[in-house]
C-alpha cells in the first residue's frame, strides 16, 4: 500500500505540466472574461448612473419650469381680474357720474321751467287781477 | 474477494506479509461465505498495483490511466469552455465561471485580495484536479475495465504517491513563495517571535507535506474500502448512504487540501505586522 516509487515524481510533474496548461486554456481566458464583464458592468452600471442623475435634473428643471408657468399664468389671471375689477369700478364710477349729472341737469331744467312758470304765472295773475279789476270797477275809475 | 481478506489480515498481522509478494498471500475464504463467490458481485483488492516498467523504473499503471482521463475531462472541460466565450454566459462557460469564481473565492479567502492572483492556477488546479480525481473513483465503475496483475482501477487519490506528490508541490509552493517574497529573509521567520520555537517549526515543514497527504490519501482510501467492504457483505441498498457520504467527504477533502495549501502559502509570504 505504502509503495513509493517513480509514480510520485512523474505525477508531481505531470500535475505541474497540469496547472500550467490549465492556466494557459482555462484560468487566463477565464478571470479575463471574467474581468472584462466586471468591467463591463461595473462602466455600465456608472453609466446608468450618470443618465439617471441627468435625467433627475431634467426632471427637477421641467418641473422648476412648469411651476415657474403655473406661477406665471397665475399672476396674468390676477392682472387680468384685477385690471377687469378696475375697468369694472372705472365704468360703474363713470355711469355713476353721467347719471349724477343728467340727475343734476335735469333738476336744474325742471327749476328753471318752474321759475319761468311761475314767472308767467304771475305775470298772468296781474294781467288777469287787472282785468277783473276792470271788470269790476270800470276803467273810469281805474285812472 | 479473497485479496480483501489478505489485506485485512496484513493489517492485523503487521507489516511482514506486505514485504511478502502481493499474489502470494491470498488466502481461501472462510467456508460459511464461500457461497458469496458464486456471485461475482463485488470483490476487494488493495495493493495490487498494474505495473508499468520505462527503463528501469517502476509506475503504478492504473494510476496514471485514472490520472490521465482525470487531466483529459479537466482540459475538454475548460477548452469546451473558453471556446466561444459570450459575454453572456451559457452551458459550459456558465459551469466553468461557476468553478473559477468558486476557485477565487477559495484563494482569494486564503491570500488576500492583493496576493491571490499568481496562486490561483496552483490552488485551483490542487482543487480541480483532487476533487475530479475523488468524483471520478466513486461515480465511475472504474471496475468494469478490467486490467492485468490483478490491480484495479481507481481514482488517483487513492494512490500515496499522488498525495504525496501533491504535498510535497505544496511544500515547494509555500517555500517558493517565501522566498521569492522575502529572500533569504523567509527564514528570519523560524526564529520569530521567539527562537525557541525553531525546532517546532522547523517539524512543521515535515507535519505539514505529511499531514496533508495522508489525511488525503486516507480518507479516499477509507471510504473506497468502506464501500467495497459493506458491498461484499450486503450488496444491495445498505452501502447507497456511504457512497453518498463518500461524495461529500470527497467534496471536503478537496476543499480543505486547496484551502491549507492556501493557508502555508500565505503563511509564508506573510509580513510581520501586516494584517491581510
Amino acid at each position: 500500500m505504502f509503495d513509493f516509487d517513480a509514480t510520485l515524481p512523474l505525477m508531481a510533474l505531470q500535475f505541474v505540466v497540469l496547472a500550467f496548461l490549465l492556466n494557459a486554456i482555462f484560468y487566463k481566458p477565464m478571470n479575463k472574461v471574467l474581468d472584462e464583464r466586471a468591467d463591463y458592468i461595473r462602466t455600465n452600471e456608472e453609466d446608468a448612473r450618470e443618465r439617471l442623475a441627468k435625467a433627475k435634473a431634467i426632471t427637477q428643471e421641467y418641473e422648476q419650469q412648469i411651476t415657474d408657468a403655473r406661477r406665471q399664468s397665475q399672476a396674468v389671471i390676477a392682472d387680468a381680474q384685477a385690471e377687469a375689477r378696475r375697468l369694472a369700478a372705472e365704468k360703474i364710477a363713470e355711469a355713476q357720474r353721467e347719471s349724477q349729472r343728467q340727475k343734476e341737469t335735469a333738476a336744474q331744467e325742471i327749476e328753471a321751467q318752474r321759475q319761468s312758470a311761475l314767472s308767467s304765472l304771475e305775470q298772468e295773475v296781474a294781467a288777469l287781477s287787472n282785468q277783473i279789476l276792470h271788470k269790476l270797477l270800470g276803467p273810469e275809475l281805474i285812472k | 474477494m479473497q485479496g480483501s481478506l489478505s489485506w485485512l489480515l496484513r493489517f492485523v498481522e503487521g507489516q511482514q506479509l506486505s514485504s511478502l509478494p502481493r499474489q502470494s498471500h491470498r488466502i481461501t475464504m472462510l467456508a460459511g461465505l464461500s457461497v458469496l463467490n458464486l456471485f461475482p458481485l463485488a470483490a476487494l483488492e488493495v495493493g495490487q498495483q498494474w505495473y508499468w516498467e520505462i527503463g528501469n523504473l517502476k509506475l503504478h499503471g492504473q494510476t496514471f490511466a485514472t490520472s490521465w482521463f482525470v487531466i483529459l475531462l479537466l482540459v475538454i472541460a475548460s477548452l469546451a469552455a473558453t471556446r466561444n466565450v459570450q459575454r453572456v454566459p451559457s452551458g459550459i462557460q456558465n459551469l466553468m465561471e461557476y468553478v473559477l469564481e468558486f476557485l477565487r473565492d477559495l484563494a482569494r479567502n486564503q491570500l488576500g485580495e492583493k496576493e491571490y492572483r499568481p496562486w490561483l492556477p496552483f490552488i485551483g488546479t490542487l482543487f480541480l484536479f483532487i476533487f475530479v480525481s475523488n468524483w471520478s473513483g466513486a461515480l465511475l465503475p472504474w471496475k468494469l475495465i478490467h486490467i492485468p496483475d490483478g490491480a484495479e482501477l481507481a481514482a488517483p487519490t487513492n494512490d500515496i504517491n499522488t498525495t504525496v506528490a501533491l504535498a510535497l508541490l505544496t511544500s515547494l509552493a509555500y517555500f517558493y513563495a517565501g522566498l521569492r517574497k522575502k529572500g533569504l529573509g523567509y527564514f528570519a521567520n523560524y526564529v520569530q517571535p521567539i527562537p525557541v520555537l525553531l525546532p517546532i517549526k522547523i517539524l512543521e515543514d515535515f507535519t505539514k507535506p505529511l499531514s496533508l497527504s495522508f489525511r488525503l490519501f486516507g480518507n479516499i482510501l477509507a471510504d473506497e474500502l468502506v464501500v467495497a467492504v459493506l458491498v461484499l457483505l450486503v450488496p444491495l441498498l445498505v452501502p447507497l448512504p456511504l457512497m453518498a457520504l463518500g461524495l461529500f467527504t470527497s467534496a471536503i477533502q478537496a476543499l480543505v487540501f486547496a484551502t491549507l495549501a492556501g493557508a502555508y502559502i500565505h503563511e509564508a509570504i506573510e509580513s510581520e505586522g501586516e494584517e491581510h
